[in-house]
């Protein structure tokens, strides 16, 4: 295991105005779970291919434990990069038994027989295979299936290991058991996974820290909470969790951490980090509805969730708010809201 | 935890690098002697002319030649189509009983040289048919052979290349997973618009596939219009060139290099049009096809059977008996019965002319080597054009069918032209074994790359990143990984490689000579002079170690991989 470091890493592809990724840095600490998340497109998947070395960077450098990887000019190839890699797709050969498929990269490193065969029944039994050590991959299925390939990509002690979308396949149950033997293989080896996904629940459930991406850019790397709490611009606070965006006016510090706002023309205190914040992120624990609370609002849809309704409120110039609620609203009902400490940001400044 | 070393990070790409050198030995082997022709074509006494190619371009001849190859090839090419196209989807999509034993009679007919078939079906329908006479209901002396016609010809060619999109589209078919069917099932379509709407579109890439290279075969094919065409004076390209060259000898060389570059071109726009079709029509398949479909016929079946049944018995049953009845008269024209019945011809030619056993050996020797040289170059070759595409690879994949397309008669001419003289040294490879050898490598390139260029193109890309991210360097990744899982389909190619060599006669009957004369030489030269009994007798029992052959594989199918065995279900 090794820290990986991404210095200004870009990426265009021959033909391609747009750059597939531009001006990625990055470090990834040794033993940290890293989810890459963003919309299809966004460029995580080329970063993923970069870090495994399947494509080479069109700028910047890729480092890991000090040694330089990738580059324009020095690319190692994905074979001596010590990264193990599962594919959303699984790539198990068929030709295999399922404990030569996870064999097989130790057999390649020239690893003796009977440590081979510890090495591998170590692996069969962290992922539950234990009893199918023999079969034919096509005879598993998906979360089996799946689990080979991440034992396959553990075996040999790589560097990092690379999960590109691998529970994209899967129908919703099994994610949920697979999220746990992600993070309970993690907890176990240490080992430094980078996560592909486009499914921000994944993401938050089960990274340290989450990569959100948008147009080939990272557009904040930071724990999940910190994502949900402060988001660092309109993209990160749309695409991560539920709430509003609103305008805001900035009315000047109320001391460190903290920002007098105007919004939907009320004065409030807000959360803030920088001096003139013009936008407020309003989760929907920011909301307390009560009759006398001082923003109007219209209820535009109320959905179920368990435990709780999902209100779709329409402020003053339509300003569109989200909030919960213990009661069931009606449509069309106007309600009272406060809003309690929402984040305050520079909507333009995160990337001008 | 391996450290990475900047030496292994030499030592691996020079790898890749020293596998782009294999281009060079590839490329004079099937490139060099079609370019040789290409300037024989094209220049005159002084270097560059076109005084050979106006000529020969713009004569009544060529352009009569020219329609009658397209109107026959294209029609065969119609009939193997729906033959084969019949047989593949009805063989891997239903479930009908007997497959194997259909299929493997369905390869019979493609074992079988062209101008053999050609003789067996004269044999049917003439009115000296020894069949028909045996029966009583031959058509008088001096009736017309019906199959004297283009529509004979292209009848046979149909026949004869049905195996080609039979075995391309079922290849094609075994990798449409099965979800991807059973799917359109759940949703209500069944039978034609089943087939219409998810199983064309879906194998469409190797129908497309098997048609390119049935019209480009039947392009080339020598003996069938040879048979039938010379004697109704209908002249196609192929058979064009052979009359010049044996009337008039190798003064008329540039003029039949202008012929042979222009079939060449055909079948160059036949291949191009299969590409540009496929570049609008490759799905990506997800899933794996691991399980065989078996889409019930219902009370159909026995009828579906009986037909498929039929068109067997036509198609081989029935020739082959002929040719079995001519082989056991005394004299050509003579009625088959218990008195005149005889094994006479049997004696002659295969216990009274060592060259016979001499032919066996030499044809089993050569078409062994070439399906196995083949198959140990095609796989890397075809991971290097796919995965290290170069401007290089690019054209060769362009051109690589151009052997196989030209008549075997003129890559003959054209590996004469190029061995005659190898440079630096005062040696040839004329008139040795090697140079049939070369030529047969050069011809039955395609028939081995293709399908392994198919295998690996369907293989998703990340079992070989998986492989590479487990530290497999490339020569390791190619026989762990890849050659597994091409099996396959390199050994189809192989097998195909081999039967269409051990019956290959236009190559040979030019390069040939005493000591290296393979069994197609050996049954034209019978059939030539007038030794029509012989000849048959020589056919049936090269039809006979062919089926044996077969068997044997069939047999010993239990124990090979899944998919080797290209008749197997």
């Amino acid at each position: 295991m090794a820290e990986l470091s991404l210095n200004r890493l870009g990426k265009t592809y021959p033909g391609s105005a747009r750059a597939a990724l531009a001006d990625v840095t990055a470090t990834i600490a040794d033993g940290e779970f890293i989810a890459l998340l963003g919309p299809s497109g966004c460029g995580k998947t080329t970063l993923l291919r970069l870090l495994a070395g399947f494509e080479g960077p069109t700028e910047g450098e890729i480092h890991v434990g000090g040694t330089l990887i990738a580059s324009r000019r020095n690319l190692v190839p994905p074979e001596e990069r010590n990264m193990g890699i599962v594919f959303q797709s699984y790539a198990l050969w068929p030709h295999m038994s399922v404990a030569r498929n996870i064999a097989y990269p130790l057999e390649v490193r020239g690893i003796a027989k009977p440590e081979r065969s510890t090495r591998v029944a170590a692996a069969l039994e962290m992922t539950g295979l234990s009893d199918f050590a023999d079969r034919a991959p096509a005879a598993l299925s998906g979360g089996q299936r799946q689990r080979v390939a991440l034992a396959r990509a553990l075996v040999a002690d790589p560097s990092a290991v690379l999960l590109d979308e691998p529970l994209a396949n899967l129908d919703l149950a099994l994610r949920g058991t697979m999220q746990e033997v992600f993070t309970g293989f993690h907890a176990r080896t240490g080992a430094t996974m980078v996560y592909v996904t486009h499914d921000q629940t994944e993401a938050m459930a089960m990274a340290d820290r989450v990569a959100v991406m948008s147009e080939g850019r990272i557009r904040q790397f930071a724990a999940p909470e910190v994502l949900y709490n402060e988001p660092a611009d309109d993209f990160v606070a749309g695409f991560v969790g539920d709430g509003a965006v609103l305008p805001a006016l900035a009315e000047g510090p109320r001391g460190p951490g903290r920002a007098q706002v105007r919004v939907l023309g009320h004065s409030l205190e807000a959360r803030a980090r920088c001096a003139a914040p013009d936008r407020i992120c309003a989760r929907p624990e920011d909301i307390t509805l009560s009759d006398t609370g001082p923003i109007r609002a219209e209820v535009r849809a109320c959905t179920y969730q368990g435990g709780r309704f999902r209100l779709t409120l329409a402020a003053q110039g339509g300003a569109r708010l989200i909030a919960f609620s213990r009661a069931r609203a009606r449509l069309g009902e106007t309600l009272g809201l406060s809003l309690g400490r929402p984040w305050a940001y520079a909507g333009g400044a995160a990337h001008g | 935890m391996s450290p990475m070393r900047s030496v292994m990070t030499r030592g691996s790409r020079s790898e890749g690098r020293l596998l782009s050198l294999l281009m060079v030995p590839v490329i004079l082997v099937t490139l060099a002697p079609v370019a040789r022709l290409l300037v024989e074509g094209i220049s005159g006494e002084t270097g560059f002319s076109a005084s050979h190619l106006v000529p020969v371009l713009t004569a009544e001849a060529t352009r009569i030649a020219l329609a009658h190859s397209l109107v026959t090839a294209g029609l065969g090419t119609v009939i193997s189509c729906l033959l084969g196209g019949a047989f593949a989807f009805l063989v891997a999509l239903t479930d009908l009983r007997a497959k194997a034993a259909l299929v493997f009679c369905l390869m019979i007919p493609m074992m079988i040289p062209p101008q053999i078939t050609a003789l067996a079906w004269t044999q049917v329908t003439g009115p000296s048919s020894v069949l028909l006479k045996t029966l009583g209901i031959a058509p008088p002396l001096g009736a017309p052979q019906p199959l004297y016609s283009p529509l004979g010809i292209a009848l046979l060619l149909g026949i004869q290349h049905t195996s080609i999109v039979f075995l391309t589209l079922r290849a094609g078919l075994r990798a449409i997973p099965p979800e991807a069917v059973e799917a359109a099932r759940a949703a209500g379509a069944r039978g034609f618009r089943l087939w219409r709407q998810v199983v064309l579109p879906l194998s469409l890439p190797s129908l497309a596939a098997g048609t390119a290279m049935a019209f480009v075969t039947a392009l080339g094919n020598f003996g069938i219009p040879a048979m039938l065409g010379i004697p109704a004076r209908y002249s196609t390209l192929p058979t064009l060139i052979y009359q010049r060259l044996s009337g008039m000898g190798p003064s008329v060389l540039p003029e039949i290099s202008v012929l042979a570059l222009l079939i060449g071109a055909v079948a160059l726009l036949g291949v191009i049009a299969h590409r540009l079709f496929l570049r609008r029509r490759a799905y990506g398949l997800i899933g794996l096809a691991n399980r065989p479909l078996e889409i019930s016929l219902g009370r159909a079946r026995p009828l579906v059977e009986t037909l498929l049944w039929g068109v067997i018995l036509l198609i081989l049953v029935l020739p082959l008996l002929a040719l079995l009845a001519t082989s056991l008269v005394p004299a050509y024209g003579v009625p088959l019965t218990l008195q005149t019945l005889t094994l006479e011809g049997w004696r002659e030619a295969l216990f009274h002319q060592p060259v016979t056993a001499r032919a066996f050996a030499n044809s089993f020797r050569l078409a062994g080597g070439a399906a196995l040289v083949l198959m140990a170059v095609c796989l890397p070759l075809g991971w290097l054009m796919l995965r290290r595409p170069t401007r290089l690879t690019r054209c060769f994949d362009l051109l690589v069918d151009l052997p196989y397309a030209l008549p075997g008669v003129v890559l003959a001419i054209a590996c004469i032209l190029l061995f005659l003289n190898l440079p630096f040294t005062e040696r040839t490879l004329y008139g040795t074994a090697w140079i049939i050898f070369i030529a047969y490598l050069a011809r039955f390139f395609p028939i081995m790359l293709r399908p392994v260029q198919a295998a690996l193109a369907q293989l998703d890309p990340a079992m070989e990143e998986a492989a590479q991210s487990s530290g497999a360097a490339l020569s390791r990744r190619l026989r762990t990984i890849l050659l597994p899982l091409i099996a396959p389909a390199a050994a189809a190619g192989g097998i195909l490689v081999f039967l269409t060599a051990f019956n290959e006669l236009t190559v040979s009957a030019l390069l040939w000579s005493s000591g290296t004369e393979t069994l197609g030489v050996v049954i034209f030269n019978l059939d030539d002079s007038g030794e029509t009994v012989m000849a048959s007798a020589v056919s049936v029992s090269v039809v006979l170690v062919v089926v044996v052959l077969m068997g044997l594989i069939q047999l010993g199918a239990r124990h090979l991989p899944k998919g080797v065995v290209p008749w197997q279900s």
